[in-house]
């Protein structure tokens, strides 16, 4: 009996001592990405521009979705995630997630992230078209507002719809198959492939018309950003130059397009629908009071809000723009 | 309050179950001896020990007692959290929860890696020599400059002057806060703006709350005063640099030089481009820095040091209860957002998570419109069309109807016989139960069920028959032990993403596992008793029924048991790849929205759905086979 109650005590004990251990002096950045998402500072990845510039290594990882950044992050795997969707990252901070946005990865139109609907449904008839039908979405990421915005401009009604939460791959190959009568996605190769046998329910400039965006971001954990200001300044800055470089037309697409896991011609596609806004433009444009990001902030936060997680009043409190160079 | 009462409900049920298990061990006169299952009988009182644990470590690592017993704890700790948070850039530049000074630490990896570039350009054979000089020159011009920024003559009056204010503030904040009177009121209108604001703030745990943000008591107020102004210090001494003038010169000349060569440079030269901007980041990297002179920060480390002492003295017993009442972590870890989220808090607590699980069960809210469990109202016909093949329509003699000119359709008796096999009638309507629950638990049903259906004769053949255990041997084992996973994104393609591929799955998981302990249990009966049948003169076919089935009944029912557990775990992970509805579902887009106390509802739905499952199996085993370790 005694030793029943010893071993539970000294479990309790030993459980509340294994507090996370305070990191060292960051020995090393820890960088979260994706794949089939082409982005300049890829050649810069690769060429070991950042390890060089940070004086540290830089380890990345890949991820499939921009919510299983924030776990990682939140775990204290991750320090910086790059090209998160906004998408999850206005669900981690209305979940209250102690992480901030830095900067601005990638503005893109509706060419990275679109809605591809089956031969037979277009923008006129998807409202009738589409009712009572399968549509396969990754829920909670960029391509579900895509979904919900593009469902608002042609007028159809969600709620008639059979919502399947599929990962882009997954979505892709069913929508081939069939299974689903449209399939909102996200990366170069799940939309060539889908579209082989469908197209997209709108094009990329109906989609700027009617003010649907994709945007990417930066985000950091607060605690990096505390103990690393310099750090996170310098990611941003060799970010920018390796966006110049490519707005400048010197990147080496043979290298990005490796590092993505896509062939040259996509790549180039892909990239072709991408702005890399600079500094200057960001400030201006986008995180400046009442700017587009700052929008975009609150009405996807209202989206996606849920009753455990409303959105916040006020999102200008998880924007820093000061590490911009 | 009821979290409370709970508590000492389950506290007091352990003790007493102990207790009574104790006297019962004293008084008990059993000849059972050690080995006897009759020994495992009964044993109520530990399944209450058993569940109270698992009560009460819910309760306790989801800090739900923490909430119960001390309801504002959560608050003040997410005031000393940003404290805490305030403090972590200062503190992070000494060693107080480091090794060395951060400086300390940058120096040396500078040293290194300048030294390293060197290395490399020296070595390096498609430089030019010029440039190679060059390059050498502006990396030890470049290490020139850490000394500049440590020497303690070269730091300027005016830095000084700064950071002794800095410091004094610091102390200054030590004294002040430990006064009862801290902090002082400002104004009245303000004060009475934030006894508003807290009016407004709902409590810990409130539905789209975890902890509010805004000090609800005065120690929560100090520690909120405090960390506004230790941020503004921080601030002022991260905007503070050492820049000398010497050191400002001899920057402005590298960079200079730098410039003057990139200039000269044309497109074709990558590698000097290259190696010449990373000459420029590594001079960069110590700019930004907070270098200091070794000494020159020992003051500012002591008040950060002290104030730590005060702060900790200030926090009395919430010391105690942060680190007896939240065990794994605390809110401090989450900053000054309050967020309980994360690695430390392990588990949704109890509380939060019944409530919502009572708004799911509510069938006009549901998850993503499709309701936990309720039922709808569904017609006959539809039911006899799913079970009916519709080719018995196909096989009815005479051909299905055409238009007539007059622009009608006149049915005829195989066109009437179609709409009977296709569910095309009127008729009455019965509930049926729908929902997420249903149709997870309806897949597992069906998967296990075929599974049973198919895997139980097959085994017993593979038992009994040289060529069947030969012939489908190989078949079997290969796919066996390959994870029901692995199959998932190939059955989900082939099957489609409804149920039929969920189902196979199910179907392919149960369906090896029934094979092998049929087969187990079928070549496990006694020969003497096949014998003894057989002199009896029993048919083949009674020997099956009557002796090799019975014997192999136990072991067939505990594959079923092993069956369902499988089951659930691989339903999950197909409801993950393709949701449309289900527990797997369910929780693959909370997730999604972070909503973990929706995750951990679906897997305390998953739980009770799998006791319920194996509750039932035991009742059957109780029933079936009586005899089972009595023969």
């Amino acid at each position: 009996m005694r030793k029943i109650i010893s071993f539970i005590l000294g479990t309790i004990v030993a459980l509340n001592l294994s507090v996370s251990v305070a990191n060292a002096a960051a020995n090393e950045v820890r960088v979260a990405f994706f794949l089939e998402w082409a982005t300049p500072n890829q050649e810069a990845k690769v060429k070991k521009t950042f390890d060089k510039a940070l004086g540290v290594p830089v380890k990345w990882t890949n991820f499939a979705t921009g919510g299983e950044m924030t776990e990682a992050m939140l775990s204290g795997d991750i320090d910086i995630s790059y090209s998160q969707g906004l998408t999850p990252f206005v669900n981690a901070v209305n979940a209250k997630a102690p992480i901030k946005l830095v900067d601005i990865a990638v503005i893109y139109g509706m060419g990275g992230t679109t809605c591809v609907a089956a031969k037979g449904i277009d923008k006129g008839n998807a409202a009738s078209k589409l009712d009572g039908q399968k549509v396969a979405v990754p829920l909670g990421t960029m391509a579900d507002y895509v979904f919900k915005e593009t469902m608002r401009v042609v007028g159809a009604d969600i709620s008639k719809m059979k919502v399947v939460d599929m990962n882009p791959e997954d979505g892709s190959a069913a929508f081939v198959n069939g299974d689903v009568a449209m399939a909102c996605l996200f990366g170069g190769k799940s939309i060539k492939a889908a579209k082989e046998k469908g197209a997209s329910l709108l094009t990329v400039k109906e989609a700027q018309d009617a003010g649907i965006a994709g945007i990417d971001i930066t985000s950091v954990t607060n605690k990096f950003l505390k103990e690393n200001p310099g750090m996170v300044r310098t990611f941003v800055e060799v970010t920018h130059e390796a966006n110049a470089r490519y707005n400048a037309g010197k990147s080496d697409m043979n290298v990005i397009a490796k590092d993505a896991a896509m062939d040259l011609a996509g790549t180039k596609k892909q990239m072709g629908g991408f702005e890399f806004p600079n500094a200057a433009t960001m400030k201006s444009k986008y995180l400046n009071d009442g700017g587009i990001l700052m929008t975009y902030l609150s009405v996807m936060g209202n989206m996606f809000a849920t009753s455990e997680n409303p959105a916040l009043k006020d999102y200008s409190a998880v924007v820093d723009t000061s590490y911009l160079p | 309050m009821i979290t409370g009462i709970l508590t000492f409900l389950i506290i007091f049920a352990v003790i007493g179950s102990i207790l009574y298990g104790q006297r019962l061990i004293k008084t008990e006169k059993s000849d059972a001896v050690f080995g006897n299952p009759e020994r495992a009988k009964g044993g109520v009182h530990w399944v209450i020990v058993g569940s109270s644990f698992l009560l009460l470590s819910w309760l306790y690592y989801s800090w739900d007692i923490a909430k119960a017993f001390y309801p504002k704890s959560a608050n003040e700790l997410c005031q000393v959290a940003k404290v805490n948070e305030s403090l972590l850039s200062l503190k992070y530049l000494f060693p107080i929860e480091e090794r060395q000074h951060k400086s300390t630490a940058l120096i040396k990896r500078e040293n290194i890696n300048i030294q390293n570039k060197i290395t490399i350009i020296q070595n390096s054979t498609n430089l030019k020599d010029q440039d190679k000089e060059l390059f050498v020159k502006l990396l030890k011009k470049t290490k020139r400059t850490i000394p500049l920024l440590t020497d303690e003559k070269l730091l300027e009056t005016e830095t000084k002057i700064k950071i002794k204010d800095l410091t004094n503030r610091i102390t200054w904040l030590t004294e002040d806060f430990q006064k009862i009177s801290y902090p002082p009121i400002k104004s009245i209108e303000e004060e009475n703006k934030r006894i508003e604001d807290l009016k407004k703030q709902l409590g810990w745990g409130a539905t789209g709350m975890e902890v509010p943000p805004l000090p609800e008591s005065k120690r929560g107020l100090k520690f909120h005063t405090a960390a506004e102004e230790l941020n503004k210090i921080s601030d002022e001494f991260f905007a503070l640099r050492n820049h000398n003038p010497q050191y400002l010169k001899l920057l402005e000349e590298i960079r200079k030089e730098i410039k003057e060569y990139k200039d000269a440079l044309d497109d074709s030269q990558e590698l000097e481009m290259t190696l010449i901007k990373e000459i420029k980041k590594l001079g960069q990297r110590i700019e930004y820095e907070s270098v200091f002179p070794p000494n020159s920060l020992d003051e500012m480390e002591r008040s950060i040091r002290e104030f730590e002492v005060v702060q900790k003295n200030e926090q009395g017993n919430l010391i105690y209860i942060d680190m007896l009442l939240f065990p794994a972590g605390t809110i401090v870890a989450s900053g000054p957002t309050c967020a309980e989220d994360g690695p430390g808090r392990w588990l949704p607590k109890p509380s939060d998570t019944f409530r919502i699980f009572g708004d799911l069960l509510k069938p006009s809210v549901g998850f993503k419109m499709i309701p936990m469990i309720w039922y709808e109202m569904m017609g006959v016909n539809r039911i006899v069309g799913f079970i009916l093949p519709d080719w018995i329509a196909d096989i009815m003699p005479g051909k299905y109807p055409v238009h007539s000119t007059d622009g009608t359709v006149k049915p005829n008796f195989k066109s009437k016989v179609l709409d009977v096999v296709t569910g095309e009638f009127e008729a009455f309507k019965i509930p049926v139960p729908t929902g997420h629950i249903w149709d997870s638990f309806l897949r597992v049903f069906l998967g296990l069920t075929l599974g049973i259906i198919f895997g139980v004769p097959l085994g017993l053949f593979m038992g009994l028959n040289r060529f069947a255990k030969g012939f489908f041997d190989p078949l079997v084992e290969l796919y066996r032990p390959v994870p029901p996973l692995a199959w998932a994104p190939l059955v989900i393609t082939v099957f489609g993403i409804d149920n039929l591929g969920k189902v196979f799955l199910l179907f392919m998981v149960s369906f090896s596992i029934m094979i092998i302990s049929a087969r187990a249990g079928a070549s496990g009966t006694q020969l003497s008793k096949i014998h003894a049948a057989h002199s009896l003169g029993a048919s083949r076919w009674q020997i099956l029924r009557e002796v090799i089935f019975p014997n192999s009944l136990p072991e067939i029912l505990t594959g079923v048991r092993v069956a369902v557990g499988m089951c659930w775990g691989t339903l999950v992970a197909a409801e993950f790849l393709a949701g449309t509805s289900g527990i797997g579902f369910v929780e693959n887009v909370a997730r999604k929205y972070m909503q973990y106390e929706v995750i951990w509802i679906t897997i305390f739905v998953m739980g009770m759905l799998g006791l319920l499952f194996d509750v039932t199996i035991r009742k059957i085993i109780d029933k079936t086979i009586p005899w089972r370790g009595k023969g």
